[in-house]
């Protein structure tokens, strides 16, 4: 019998053609389809919740810890916009400056949090980042010289990128669609370093994971604070699209939406997310009619999605790749045999 | 030749002691494993050999004793840190990153021997030859994989050779192997055999080997550790092991006479 032989081509599902293919096709296809700025709007917003449903990604699908702190970052990172933009501190700085703000803010609180949580494992940790969110929720809604309390802070400023102001969902989209994408891309690489296969370790191996030199902890809290700062990213631009940040756009209620995107799309995948947070986002748009039942229907197909296909959408891709590679495989086999005869 | 060099022990074990409530794994545990050394450590089911190893990888602390790894005392060094130093592992059922292609689950190993820190790995530092390792030591364990299959598309038998191949290509400096025979088939019982040489050999790594096959057991290794129920009942080489009577009496009961 013929020995297998030893294969080290990497195979890549998108080569860089492929995805600016994809991306300007997207983007055509949003363009022609988008006739109102509403439905513009609706569209903004799925990509930057695509944000937040990366950082799901990241904790859950690459690390296996199931973190619900996705909202307590994004009002982090949109209360940094709105407390900067609007001169609450008496000096103010542009919009895209302040986002460059949130970013070690986010990384350095992020960080600290994640040092003190990730002491606890499983269940008990998920547990904590719920408390979390509800901390937060309470310092936001109540602590009006950071936070605004129950007005909120309004009047952020709109957006000046190349000289051109940002003053309609129009204008944005391009510059979302390519920030979310280049995101995507980072957070597909580090899928694919050292870190990334630290973290699948610490997923599917604790122990394997030590006699192989991973400091489990520290890798997941570097994990925490990547998801942090993304979803922190995710919640500065939501106040700079609606140029306002108040306390209820980050209630714990919310929170689930971003884990349904991630699940939906399946969370061991980049693109999943990126998809996931479509649909969830726009899909009810479309179907108006069915508005009502839309609790009701994510609730039972991610039901269903967690028993039958717990990888999510990408996960009935892939197999669907695979048995389409498996058949083809065994038609070889199969004439290989006959010709032994 | 070096041979009467005074040589160093790499791994060295002082008085090593653990129980589980009542239970003894380890009484006064204490030997010395030298590079290029291929150490057997046997006994019967339950006498404490799996748990030794993970005395020495860190992931059991041990009640006392002291563990000396390349000259430094290593009894309170955290298990990723042994790790990181060269102690590689392998284990009785193989632990793979089972959502992981083939590629992730070797490369963890390269990234072990490697460790140049996430943020330079981050941009794209590659490791030096993991390549020509790699094909080297699939060429003496005669199999291939195309390395964007899942890892749980391989036979038990090629997992468990591939998960001591990841370890080697971590460049340990002791490798502490559990079982890898046990659900094999006789030709690659032998590429096993051809590896673990290698590995002491060419590799110039301290190899301690559990295995139930006395055969293999007898074949490799230079030197041998019994225990039963924890405690210590014969160390030396196959041939004074093979007639040491309170290993055979351990292994095949008391002989009435
Ligand atoms: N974590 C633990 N807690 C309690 N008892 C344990 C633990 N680990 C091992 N033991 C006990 O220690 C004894 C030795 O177990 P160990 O796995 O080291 O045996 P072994 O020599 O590797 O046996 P085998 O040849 O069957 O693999 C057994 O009685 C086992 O039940
Ligand atoms: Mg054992």
């Amino acid at each position: 019998m013929a020995e297998k032989k030893l294969e080290l081509k990497n195979k890549r599902f998108t080569g860089p053609f492929t995805l600016i293919i994809s991306v300007v096709v997207f983007y055509l296809v949003v363009k022609i389809m988008c006739r109102s700025l509403y439905s513009q709007m609706v569209v903004n917003m799925a990509l930057v919740f695509c944000l937040v449903a990366y950082s799901v990604s990241v904790m859950l699908g690459m690390c296996g810890e199931l973190s619900f702190a996705g909202v307590a970052f994004m009002g982090i990172g949109a209360f940094t916009i709105a407390n900067l933009t609007t001169g609450r501190f008496g000096f103010k700085i542009s919009p895209l400056g302040a986002f460059l703000v949130v970013i070690p803010v986010a990384t350095f609180i992020a960080f600290i949090i994640g040092l003190i949580l990730l002491r606890l494992k499983g269940t008990f940790f998920s547990f904590s980042t719920i408390a979390l969110v509800q901390v937060a929720y309470t310092f936001f809604n109540n602590y009006r010289p950071l936070f605004g309390g129950v007005d909120g802070i309004s009047g952020i400023p709109s957006v000046r990128i190349l000289g051109k102001q940002l003053t309609n969902h129009y204008l944005w989209f391009p510059y979302l669609l390519v920030f979310v994408v280049f995101v995507g891309l980072v957070v597909e690489h580090i899928r694919n370093t050292q870190l990334g296969r630290s973290m699948a370790s610490c997923r599917d191996n604790e122990t394997a994971a030590r006699v192989l030199g991973v400091n489990v902890y520290m890798t997941k809290v570097i994990a925490f604070t990547i998801s942090g700062v993304l979803s922190a990213m995710g919640g500065a631009l939501y106040s700079m699209l609606i140029r306002y940040a108040s306390a209820d756009m980050f209630t714990y209620d919310t929170s689930a939406k971003y884990l349904i995107m991630a699940m939906f799309g399946g969370v061991q995948s980049t693109i999943g997310a990126f998809i996931g947070a479509l649909i969830v986002q726009i899909l009810p748009q479309v179907l108006k009619v069915f508005q009502r039942y839309f609790q009701l229907i994510w609730g039972v197909s991610i039901i269903l999605l967690m028993v039958f296909m717990p990888e999510g959408l990408t996960g009935i891709f892939r197999m669907a790749l695979k048995r389409r590679k498996s058949r083809k495989k065994g038609r070889i086999s199969v004439i290989q045999e006959k010709g032994e005869e | 030749m070096a041979e009467n060099e005074t040589r160093k022990p790499i791994l060295k074990l002082e008085n090593i002691n653990k129980r589980f409530g009542g239970v003894v794994t380890a009484k006064d545990i204490k030997f010395d494993l030298f590079p290029g050394e291929i150490k057997g450590l046997i006994g019967p089911n339950g006498a404490g050999k799996t748990t030794l190893m993970n005395i020495i990888s860190g992931i059991y602390t041990a009640d006392s004793g002291t563990i000396i790894f390349d000259g430094m005392d290593i009894t309170n060094v955290p298990d990723y840190r042994r790790a990181r130093m060269g102690i590689g592992r392998t284990f009785q059922s193989p632990r793979f990153l089972q959502r992981s292609s083939i590629r992730d689950n070797l490369l963890i190993g390269a990234d072990l021997g490697n460790r140049i820190g996430f943020l330079e790995g981050f941009f794209g530092k590659k490791s030096t030859n993991f390549e020509q390792e790699l094909k080297d030591m699939m060429d003496l364990l005669h199999f291939g994989f195309n390395w964007d299959d899942e890892i749980s598309s391989l036979p038990f038998g090629q997992r468990k050779l591939l998960e001591i191949v990841r370890s080697l290509l971590s460049h340990p400096k002791v490798i502490l192997v559990d079982e890898p025979a046990a659900g094999l088939n006789p030709k690659e019982i032998n590429y096993l055999m051809d590896i673990l040489r290698m590995a002491a050999r060419k590799m110039n790594i301290g190899v301690l080997l559990i295995e139930h096959s006395m055969d293999m057991i007898m074949d490799i290794c230079d030197s041998i550790y019994v225990i039963s129920f924890g405690v210590p009942i014969g160390e030396g080489t196959p041939e004074q092991i093979a007639n040491n009577h309170a290993v055979i009496e351990a292994y095949l009961g008391k002989e009435d006479e």
